[in-house]
């Protein structure tokens, strides 16, 4: 089935339209974004359970952007009625005029050339098989629950399960001079995790599952919710890491997150425009080892970042990053793409209708290899198998990695020893890791369970992946 | 909107609610090197209701609850569905009974802050004209920046009687410093002020620059082992969080934290016990709970358990609300005595963490300086993971002091033994 359209932003169509038709009385180009964005999050654990529609991505509401000829605003309301049209207007054009009050004196503005558009009109809606809404929250809950003593009866060293699930549906209407661009998107994301405790370390381990569609996914929640609990408990007994560079097998989430946070935030090209990163100098050059080809875009895979349109009415591309090694191109918004004499390719994101637009993410991926898993663990003398990541931080310029992980598996002499390391800090310099990629499995599996942040902010929902490979990577 | 959403629980027969307005107005300007790129604002209303559904089962009671967003210009219908089927969702959901908060009907509370005297673009202008200005030094400059000046005011409205609001402002964003040689290196940045405070805003930013200046100097990772490091400014804060996490009702009752009143956390042998007292920043937390300043740990022994009206009921203890600024009398020693002995001092994390959960602390350094007894050298790469159950005995903090949007206490904290992987 198809996701069906907001009601809300049909019914506001016409207001936006005429909107719209005022603006182009005032500016060379406007465009208005609406989006009307629901989501549910449920959420079971020993004690306590609850049903939100609150989370950060629940949002209504518009942002007006106008070119007066050199320079680029934009205002951002939630509440628009045929009455109200003239004051929006009012402050539009108070937004367009504030550089008065807010520039220091001496300090310039940028100008820019008015935009190219496409005749383009365009309606899809993403696919599901079982809506979250028909399905009924009390089911939700109960499977939930059914998972949340499973993950509990393994031991009892399990000092808690937390089982949680989240849907989100998106409408956005993008309206300009030549655009009249619809979507409508259903993503489900869920986690089974469980807790023990040694003295007062606190340990956890989980298992995600997400996807482009609905409650389907709940057949697949907490599938591994045993696996992931005897993880936990044998990271009770885990050791602190000994620093130092090793050869170690990345699982496909880890594989991802290094995709996603050392190498992805350094092709996002509105830092070329601000020459923070060191990947605009390396196009054409090889920065990866021949087996790394590298993806990115809303259109290169069916996960959570998938859309066919972004936020600044550009359709979606599957972008290849990195080619066998080579750097090809970066992924960019509409404004740096005309800034830097380059083509957009649809990631230009906002967090919501309220924040600016920057170059992201959406689904980010190496392609597979042909090695197998156990060969690599075969070939490793000492090394590890690195699991569950945690967090990771870009740092665009000087290609630094900083991403976190659990667990650290032992590899000696070619196989597991049983011992776990955690938890795990991997540094080092971008291309080192990359170019040591030596062996990479088949299939890429791709994980959309999280939400990715620009610096400190500006969270977008976003899915990486790839295959296991085996890398030499610094550990602390 | 709160009438129309009253008039709609009312006739829905919803006798426990809760209701968050926020309206909020910002001014917005994005800038590249010293030139602005985009300019924005916001006019924004928000509404979050809380439904309550109370059961009882073999003498015990039970409540449910969920909560949904309300959009200004939902029309009746829309409104009546969007609540009905919270109540519906709230049904399902059985937790242990808990009463909303009564903060009883109270007067506006206006902003104090000098902020509230301008306008929003005023203020941007206020930032930008601070920083901007330290862009002088030619080698180090300002790559690109956002200001954010934000006027909001909430008001929370329940069903126990709860009618306050309150109004803030502030002027948060961030900076990112360049140095081109000998390496091209950046530094990232963030501020965040309720007041305008030009003279505190030009020293963090000054001292921004020399950190990048620096970077672009360092050129290798300290050699691996075991070092006493030095952390300072808004990491020692983020070192504090542990114990504001774990003092938390929250983790209490789900059995994450074993604190309580009277219990010593820290056990301080030769370094110093910790005093750490959370500040009232806001007249309100996000529930309409009044805050006031509470003295969370003392010498290491916690005095407060601290949390939410639901957490605090079923803990049996006061609620205190939620609190996010900490102050931190400080510690004994001179962080220039700190600097006598061999260190290193980490000052630039990629991203520093503090893992309440396992107590594991660190992540990769970007820049540190390393001192060996002889010479003070810059280094960077590698990274820091240490545990706050090691650390906690001996972590002795500095008697110079350091303020920002939510930490003010001493500037520095010296950690000994803790493992950093490096070349």
């Amino acid at each position: 089935m198809k996701v069906k359209p907001s009601p809300y932003i049909q019914s506001v169509r016409p207001l936006l339209k005429a909107l719209l038709t005022e603006l182009e009385k005032s500016y060379p180009y406007a465009s208005i974004l609406a989006a009307d964005s629901r989501e549910k999050s449920y959420s079971v654990n020993r004690r306590l359970s609850s049903i939100s529609g609150s989370g950060m991505m629940s949002a209504r509401g518009f942002v007006v952007k106008v070119f007066d000829g050199k320079h680029w605003s934009e205002h951002s309301f939630n509440e628009i009625t045929e009455e109200e049209i003239p004051d929006i207007l009012k402050q539009i054009r108070e937004t367009a005029a504030m550089s008065a009050a807010a520039l220091p004196a001496g300090i310039t503005e940028n100008e820019y050339t008015a935009p190219e558009e496409e005749e383009t009109v365009f309606s899809d809606s993403t696919s599901y098989q079982n809506d979250p809404e028909e399905l009924g929250d009390d089911v939700i809950l109960e499977k939930m629950k059914a998972v949340r003593d499973r993950g509990l009866a393994v031991s009892g060293q399990i000092l808690d399960c937390v089982v949680q699930i989240n849907w989100n549906r998106t409408s956005k209407l993008f309206l300009s001079p030549k655009k009249d661009l619809e979507q409508n998107i259903l993503w489900t994301t869920g986690m089974a995790g469980t807790v023990a405790a040694k003295g007062q370390e606190i340990k956890s381990s989980y298992r995600s599952v997400s996807a482009l569609g609905g409650m389907e996914l709940l057949d697949r929640l907490g599938a591994d919710v045993e696996d992931a609990a005897k993880t936990t408990i044998e990271l009770l007994d885990s050791l602190p890491m000994v620093g130092g560079e090793y050869d170690c097998v990345c699982s496909p989430e880890v594989t991802g997150m290094i995709v996603h946070e050392a190498f992805g935030h350094g092709v996002e090209m509105d830092m070329f425009v601000k020459k923070r990163a060191q990947a605009e100098k390396f196009i054409g050059q090889y920065v990866a080892s021949p087996l790394v080809t590298m993806h990115d875009g809303a259109a290169a895979y069916e996960q959570t970042g998938s859309y066919f349109f972004d936020d600044e009415g550009t359709m979606a591309h599957d972008t290849v990053v990195i080619d066998k090694g080579i750097l090809r191109t970066g992924i960019s918004d509409y404004q740096s793409a005309r800034v830097l004499g380059t083509e957009p390719t649809g990631n230009g994101r906002r967090e919501s209708y309220r924040r600016k637009a920057y170059t992201r993410m959406t689904n980010t991926w190496f392609e597979g290899g042909s090695d197998r898993v156990e060969d690599m663990i075969a070939s490793i003398g000492y090394g590890f198998l690195l699991e569950q990541p945690r967090s990771g931080m870009e740092d665009p310029k000087n290609w630094g990695i900083q991403c976190m992980v659990s667990i650290a598996r032992e590899i000696k002499d070619g196989r597991l020893t049983g011992k776990i390391f955690s938890p795990i800090v991997l540094t080092g310099y971008v291309p080192d890791l990359l170019k040591s990629i030596s062996m990479m499995s088949p299939a890429p599996e791709l994980s959309g369970s999280g939400f990715c942040g620009k610096g400190y902010k500006e969270w977008v929902k976003v899915s990486d992946g790839g295959p296991y490979m085996k890398a030499r990577i610094r550990l602390g | 909107m709160i009438d129309k959403i009253l008039s709609a629980l009312k006739e829905l027969d919803i006798r426990t609610y809760s209701i968050t307005e926020t309206r909020s107005w910002s001014a917005e300007a994005f800038f590249i090197r010293s030139s602005m790129d985009l300019k924005r604002r916001t006019t924004l209303k928000d509404y979050m209701v809380s439904v309550y559904v109370e059961s009882e089962e073999n003498g015990q009671k039970f409540v449910g609850d969920s909560v949904v967003p309300v959009y200004p210009g939902t029309d009746d219908a829309e409104l009546k569905e969007t609540l009905r089927s919270a109540y519906h969702a709230a049904s399902f959901v059985r937790n242990p009974y808990y009463p909303l908060f009564d903060s009883g009907k109270k007067d506006p509370a206006p902003s104090g802050s000098a902020f509230a005297g301008r306008t929003l673009e005023e203020n941007i202008r206020f930032m930008a004209e601070t920083l901007f200005s330290c862009d002088t030094e030619g080698d180090v400059f300002v790559n690109s920046a956002e200001f954010f000046a934000v006027k909001k005011i909430t008001r929370v409205v329940n069903s126990a009687g709860t009618d306050v609001s309150w109004e803030t402002f502030n002027v948060n964003g961030e900076y990112v410093s360049q140095c081109l040689t000998p390496e091209d290196v950046e530094t990232h940045h963030t501020f965040n002020f309720r007041e305008p405070d030009a003279e505190t805003f030009r020293a963090d930013v000054e001292h921004a620059m020399k950190q990048t200046r620096d970077r672009a100097c360092a050129k290798e990772a300290a050699p691996a082992g075991r070092y006493t490091v030095l952390l300072s400014g808004d990491q020692v804060r983020t070192i504090m969080s542990y114990y504001v996490d774990r003092a938390d009702a929250g983790m209490i009752y789900q059995h994450y934290s074993d604190y309580e009143v009277g219990k010593n956390v820290q056990m301080a042998e030769q370094g110093d016990a910790l005093t750490v007292i959370l500040k009232a920043a806001e007249p309100y937390d996000r529930q309409g709970i009044p805050l006031t300043d509470r003295t969370l740990m003392e010498n290491g022994v916690i005095k407060t358990i601290h949390g939410s009206a639901r957490m605090a009921y079923y803990l049996g203890i006061e609620p205190t609300g939620v609190y996010r600024w900490l102050q931190v009398p400080t510690g004994s020693v001179p962080f220039a005595e700190m600097k006598k002995h061999p260190y290193l001092h980490i000052v630039l994390f990629s991203d520093f963490q503090m893992d309440s959960m396992t107590g594991h602390f660190g992540g990769e350094i970007r820049l540190a300086y390393l001192y060996d007894g002889e010479q003070v050298k810059l280094v960077t790469g590698g990274s820091m993971n240490g545990n706050i159950l090691d650390a906690q005995r001996h972590m002795v903090f500095s008697t110079d002091r350091y303020q920002s949007a939510l930490y003010d206490g001493p500037f520095a904290a010296a950690i000994p033994d803790v493992p950093v992987a490096g070349i």
